[in-house]
């Protein structure tokens, strides 16, 4: 298939781009990696007359600086699995993104693209809200931050205005006493996740019992869903060692599948998605106690 | 919608072509230029048919437009060979070890593998399927494939230790 | 065209350490042994042409309109929005089409219904994606909108999308003959007798899915009149639907000619008609070339896909694990229209037992019409599919009997001369056991379970594939060859390439019987106007009837010319050896070429006192001089033989490849997800030609079978393909699975040339068996539907546990 005609344009800041944007209304898109947009022009299934190149309007790099790291919107894939400072500052991203696409979409693909397009099954975004991240967004009104927990709103739908641009993802750098996991099924290795948890698990200041955790689930609704902390208070002041460790993670993990509706598709049943969500939950959350545990040893 | 005059480089050769906005870079390569190695093969960016390298990184080149590859080197598995059409040794690799049969993966996967192996150095096999991860093929079963590459990246690695190959 | 390797000393090529070289390479020169050549050297150095690469002036681009419903008449069809559109040349429907009937009668009528296929919907659709009109433009955008155009009025009416919804009374038809295409029916003995005296007797029924080729090169094709001829250059395995287009176009057959480019694979789905009759009828109508690529989509949507089967299954046996009788029941969805659904349920029936001894079998084999898209070749062919069922049927008798899996089936192995349950004796060897017993063997050590809630699980696949046609089309191949006056051998066959060497393996055979280097032969394939007809690449037919059409071809030639060289050399006619572009006296050769030196010539005299070797050219020229033809035309036939519907009775295939597959999983139990951890495979080939391409093949055909047993389903639900990107079709990635571990054997006794047997489809057909076998001796149940999903194997083992609380 080819998409319908478009015009297209290079923005060389994102001023720019934000103008473009607002001239063109619903009839532009943003093209950043590309990944994503490509495919369903490609396939005809969206037609926007107007493309905004956005490629060239930022040439910084990830950096540190106030216990944040900053990834610039552009950062591709691949700089976030193999860049030295995000290794260091959030390792749980850089593992989740091995599980993205494969080496060309890496290559491309950026990480403000990706929480732009807000797919529900993203390991990037489940990553994000675990980590309680922000994005930076311009638009004609000037700048502002928002949550990545008020970023996905629907599928493929986030809380940004039309003419909105997604700058930079702020990810508030590991602590000492924080450990974390990600686990995804997927029928085959580099597809799009089946369901994924990303599990970020934070331990009091005798690095002995859980201070706090936050667990982001993909796959399982219309979103990018982070599970609602009343199912995890439960774990406030626990050990996730031995049998009862087991016993408690298992029954967090059965509480926050209990509260989910997935619905079904091609690759799995509603039902098959619950028990996964409860089986990997409970992984994802002995694996970061541990990860936490053992990084504050 | 208008069309527009670009200059592509490829494989050390500058093309002047006229494209439209919407072309890419699949379309401009196969069609208007002729580049048979650079084939599509599914539109999504999933199966890798149309791997090109983009100053020296793969990229998909269904989902690259030809706009944004002006100025830019283009690298085909054709832009590999040596004059008189001497085979770069991965490829010498993989027509030894039967690494392709209907040959349609073959320039996307030499592409991508080659490019492994610049930046890698000496990977393992395992590191080599989770490369060609995005590259399918549904002939050979793979094995063949790997055995190409290792021996490609043993052969490097006699003739220039230490050194990345190129 | 460069044959790989450190440079030559001139004579016979030195083989480098890469070669795998076979058990027959003590035999001959050059077959046996896996010189990389021909089309493989131009694939790899990315300059084949596909069947997309190609371009004419004033090419047009051409697309069909497809059905959105998967059952609906056709009210309406409004194409003048699309005609008006600037760039668009020609939009044509049915009343478009000359000859809008296609009738495949796949079995020659033995036992089907006539059925008629349009090549464009005629005021009822009857599958989501059937053609209903075709569109050429100036450009591919133009074409996608020309298409979107063209206004459809349909009427949705009832449909059947499963075959046991669509045999039920009243059900509504696909066509008005009915739903039921052809049944075929295998009785021997006294089935149900035997199963009633049986001291044991399991049943099971079996499931498989919907599954697509999913070759990476799309259907494609580009067409273009020339001299008044409608000349199409497709990726097609079968040149000879030149007859059926003629038809469609009601043209004389002479005015069609197709060549098949070099596929980018084609497992079957390139078969049937694909592009052909939409570029042959936007040709003939636009007297411009024209080219057609399928979407990727487009292909998954609506391309023919393997039948699904359900199998029922009652097997009797003795207590001491003799199999008394099968009974075996075969539905099969045939999808909207016939294609080539008759020969694959007569292909499964013909199967249906395996590779044992059954003495009393009754089998009951249908193809049912429904309103999915339709069913047709897919490597295996129905054969391929009843492996689960014989095999899940073997491992469950054996768990009832308390008999060990290898020791139930050793007990009933077919052997050399025994009956099937046709009636027909098998005349080449059974080496099943073998193949067993090493495909065991390649998988070392067990494996310990990686962790806790992972169990460990082993289990074997055996398999009987047919290679060759039903032996009732009185198959034949044809093949030129010539020897050209420098000396270099010329090559014509009607064969299409797969990508699995068909080609380059002829050239294997003629340079062992003519001597003439590799590097020195051309082979020209294909074409309906230029090559003797040599029929399609499918059956696993093209080395046996092919390669023998070559094998004959070439001795007959060097029959032929042989008088000749031994004038030359002063030796008699039977004593010549031909190797290396020379012919010499036998046993000179091997001295010479051992010894590096160029075998020494001298030209040849009046008289022929003889020197010690003539070149191939210097024997062409000596030809020449006596007249005598240096080419040779070679039509080799297959046995032929008969069979009787009504009886059951009757000769099926010409031979079988017998092969075993070996497998270790593990499963994790908390999600039912299966790690397939070893794999191995052993087949008897008979000759292997190439053994690397043999390898090939094998791995190649195991990997298509992982995902047909783990991974791989169209997902039609109510008509409609679930998955229908590229991007949730889930065929293997090169990280889902091990490498495959290939044994092979070579008995020799096959029926191809030198006696080889066909190895393309066999090794697909092990595996679904092979998995379920090993998840079964996982977790103490048996799968019985494809494809074992970690879904479905966490319901089997929630179903063990309510029946075995721990």
């Amino acid at each position: 298939m080819v998409a319908s005609a478009f015009e297209y344009v290079a923005a060389g800041s994102y001023d720019e781009a934000v103008r473009l944007l607002a001239d063109g209304g619903d009839e532009a898109k943003i093209l950043a990696g590309g990944q994503s947009l490509m495919p369903m022009l490609n396939l005809r299934l969206a037609h926007p007359e107007l493309l905004i190149d956005i490629n060239m309007a930022d040439e910084r790099q990830p950096s540190v600086a106030d216990g944040m790291l900053r990834l610039p919107a552009l950062t591709r894939h691949r700089v976030l699995l193999e860049h030295d400072l995000v290794r260091r500052h959030c390792p749980l991203l850089a593992e989740a993104v091995r599980h993205v696409g494969n080496v060309r979409v890496r290559n491309r693909g950026t990480v403000g693209g990706s929480l732009a397009h807000a797919d529900p099954t993203s390991e990037i975004g489940s990553c994000a809200l675990a980590t309680g991240a922000h994005v930076a967004v311009r638009g004609p009104d000037g700048d502002r931050t928002v949550p990545v927990s008020e970023l996905f709103v629907s599928y493929w739908t986030t809380a940004l205005a039309e003419s909105e641009i997604i700058t930079d993802v702020l990810i508030p750098v590991g602590r000492p006493r924080q450990g974390w996991s990600f686990h995804e099924m997927v029928r085959r290795t580099s597809d799009f996740a089946i369901v994924a948890v990303a599990a970020m698990v934070e331990l009091n200041e005798r690095a002995d019992t859980i201070a706090a955790t936050r667990v982001a689930l993909a796959g399982v609704a219309d979103r990018v869903t982070l599970a609602d902390p009343e199912l995890l208070a439960g774990l406030a002041g626990r050990t996730l060692t031995g049998s009862t460790g087991d016993e408690a993670a298992d029954a967090a993990a059965a509480r926050i599948a209990g509260s989910l509706e997935p619905s079904a598709d091609v690759h799995a049943s509603g039902d098959y998605r619950r028990r996964l969500v409860r089986v990997l939950t409970a992984r994802a959350l002995r694996e970061a106690y541990a990860h936490a545990a053992g990084a504050a040893a | 919608m208008t069309l527009r005059q670009i200059v592509l480089s490829v494989n050390d050769r500058d093309h002047e072509v006229w494209v439209l906005p919407s072309d890419t870079l699949l379309d401009v390569l196969h069609d208007e230029l002729g580049m048979a190695d650079v084939r599509y093969g599914c539109g999504e960016g999933v199966c890798g048919t149309c791997t090109v390298l983009l100053d020296g990184e793969p990229v998909n080149g269904c989902l690259t437009l030809a706009l944004q590859a002006a100025g830019r080197q283009v690298t085909t598995l054709r832009g590999l060979m040596g004059p008189g059409e001497a085979m770069h040794p991965l490829q010498e690799c993989f027509l030894r070890r039967g690494a392709s049969q209907c040959g349609f993966c073959t320039p996307g996967m030499v592409l991508t593998a080659l490019d492994l192996v610049r930046r890698r150095g000496q990977p393992s096999r395992e590191e080599i399927r989770y490369a060609l991860v995005g590259n399918l093929c549904r002939c050979t079963g793979y094995t063949k494939i790997l055995d190409a590459v290792e021996e490609y990246v043993g052969q490097a690695a006699a003739d220039a230790p230490g050194e990345v190959p190129s | 065209m460069t044959t790989v390797g450190p440079p030559q000393p001139a004579g016979e090529k030195q083989l480098t350490e890469q070669q795998a070289i076979g058990q027959s390479a003590g035999r001959y020169r050059v077959v046996g042994r896996s010189p990389a050549h021909h089309d493989f050297v131009d694939k790899v150095k990315g300059s084949l042409h596909y069947a997309a690469d190609w371009r004419l002036p004033g090419m047009l681009h051409g697309r069909i309109v497809r059905s959105q419903l998967p059952s609906a008449s056709i009210t309406g069809i409004d194409v003048s929005a699309a005609r008006a559109l600037p760039g668009v040349v020609a939009v044509l429907t049915a009343a478009d089409v000359p000859g809008n009937r296609i009738v495949e009668m796949a079995s020659g009528g033995l036992a089907e219904l006539e059925v008629t296929m349009p090549v464009l919907a005629e005021g009822r659709v009857r599958y989501m994606g059937e053609p209903v009109a075709v569109v050429a433009a100036v450009t591919q955008q133009i074409a996608h909108e020309a298409a979107e155009l063209v206004a459809v009025d349909y009427e949705e009416l009832p449909g059947v999308f499963d075959v046991e919804s669509a045999r039920a009374d009243g059900a509504p038809t696909v066509h008005e003959v009915g739903n039921t295409l052809v049944i075929w029916q295998i009785q021997c003995g006294d089935a149900a007798k035997a199963l009633a005296a049986a001291d044991v007797v399991v049943e099971g029924e079996y499931r498989s899915q919907h599954v697509e080729h999913a070759y990476l090169e799309p259907e494609a094709g580009v067409g273009w009149l020339e001299n008044g001829v409608l000349t199409l250059r497709v990726s097609t395995q079968v040149i000879e639907h030149a007859a059926t287009i003629a038809r469609i176009l009601q043209v004389p057959q002479s005015k069609v000619r197709v060549i098949a480019a070099y596929m980018g694979g084609g497992f079957g789905g390139k078969e049937d008609m694909t592009v052909e009759p939409y570029l042959a009828l936007l040709v003939w109508h636009t007297r411009r070339p024209v080219r057609m690529i399928w979407d990727r989509q487009e292909s998954l949507v609506a391309s023919t896909k393997r039948h699904p089967f359900i199998m029922r299954y009652r097997t009797g046996g003795s207590s001491d694990g003799t199999i008394t009788a099968q009974q075996v029941e075969i539905i099969g969805d045939a999808g909207a229209y016939p294609n080539l659904s008759p020969r694959v349920l007569f292909a499964a029936a013909a199967c249906a037992c395996g590779p044992y001894r059954v003495p009393n079998a009754s089998i009951t084999s249908s193809a049912v019409f429904t309103n999915n898209v339709p069913s047709s070749a897919f490597r295996g062919f129905g054969a391929m599919q009843v492996v689960l069922g014989y095999e899940s049927q073997m491992d469950l008798l054996a768990e009832r009997l308390g008999m060990s899996r290898t020791e139930l089936r050793e007990r009933n192995f077919l052997a050399k001369g025994d009956l099937l349950p046709t009636g027909e004796r098998l005349d080449t060897c059974v080496e099943i056991g073998q193949t067993m017993h090493r495909a065991v063997a390649l998988l070392g050590e067990p494996a310990r379970p990686s962790g806790p809630g992972k169990v460990v699980g082993r289990g074997i696949g055996c398999n009987r594939h047919p290679y060759g046609r039903t032996i009732w089309f009185r198959d034949k191949a044809a093949a030129w060859l010539s020897l050209q006056a420098d000396g270099t051998l010329l090559i014509r066959s009607g064969v299409t390439d797969l990508g699995a060497g068909q080609a380059a393996s002829l050239c294997q055979i003629a340079a062992e019987v003519l001597g003439a280097p590799l590097d020195d032969i051309s082979i020209y394939i294909g074409d309906s106007a230029l090559n003797p007809p040599a029929g399609g690449t499918f059956a696993t037919r093209q080395l046996y009837m092919s390669g023998n059409a070559v094998l004959h071809a070439a001795r007959e030639l060097r029959e032929r010319m042989a008088p000749v060289a031994a004038d030359l050399l002063g030796v008699p006619a039977d004593d010549l050896e031909f190797a290396a572009g020379r012919v010499w006296p036998a046993g000179a050769a091997g001295a010479a070429l051992a010894g590096g030196a160029d075998g020494g010539t001298r030209p040849p005299d009046a008289g022929g006192s003889g020197g010690v070797s003539v070149t191939l050219a210097e024997l062409a020229a000596a030809c020449e001089q006596r007249a005598i033809s240096t080419a040779h035309l070679s039509t080799w036939r297959a046995e032929s033989g008969s069979f009787d519907p009504r009886t059951g009775q009757g000769d099926t295939f010409p031979d079988y490849t017998y092969g075993t597959h070996a497998a270790e999983v593990e499963v994790d139990v908390e999600t039912g997800q299966v790690t397939v951890l070893r794999y191995a495979a052993c087949h008897d080939v008979g000759r292997a030609i190439n053994p690397m391409r043999v390898e090939g093949q094998i791995q190649g055909g195991a990997m298509q079978g992982l995902g047909y047993a783990l991974t791989e389903d169209m997902g039609i639900e109510d008509g409609y393909v679930q998955a229908a990107l590229f991007a949730n079709y889930l065929i293997p990635n090169a990280q889902d699975f091990p490498d495959v571990l290939v044994d092979i054997i070579e008995s020799g006794e096959g029926k191809g040339p030198l006696g080889a047997r066909g190895i393309g489809e066999p090794p697909i057909g092990n595996v679904a068996a092979t998995i379920a076998s090993a998840i079964q001796d996982a977790i103490g149940v048996r799968p019985a539907q494809l494809p074992m999903t970690p879904e479905r194997v966490l319901g089997l083992l929630d179903a063990r546990a309510s029946r075995d609380p721990a």
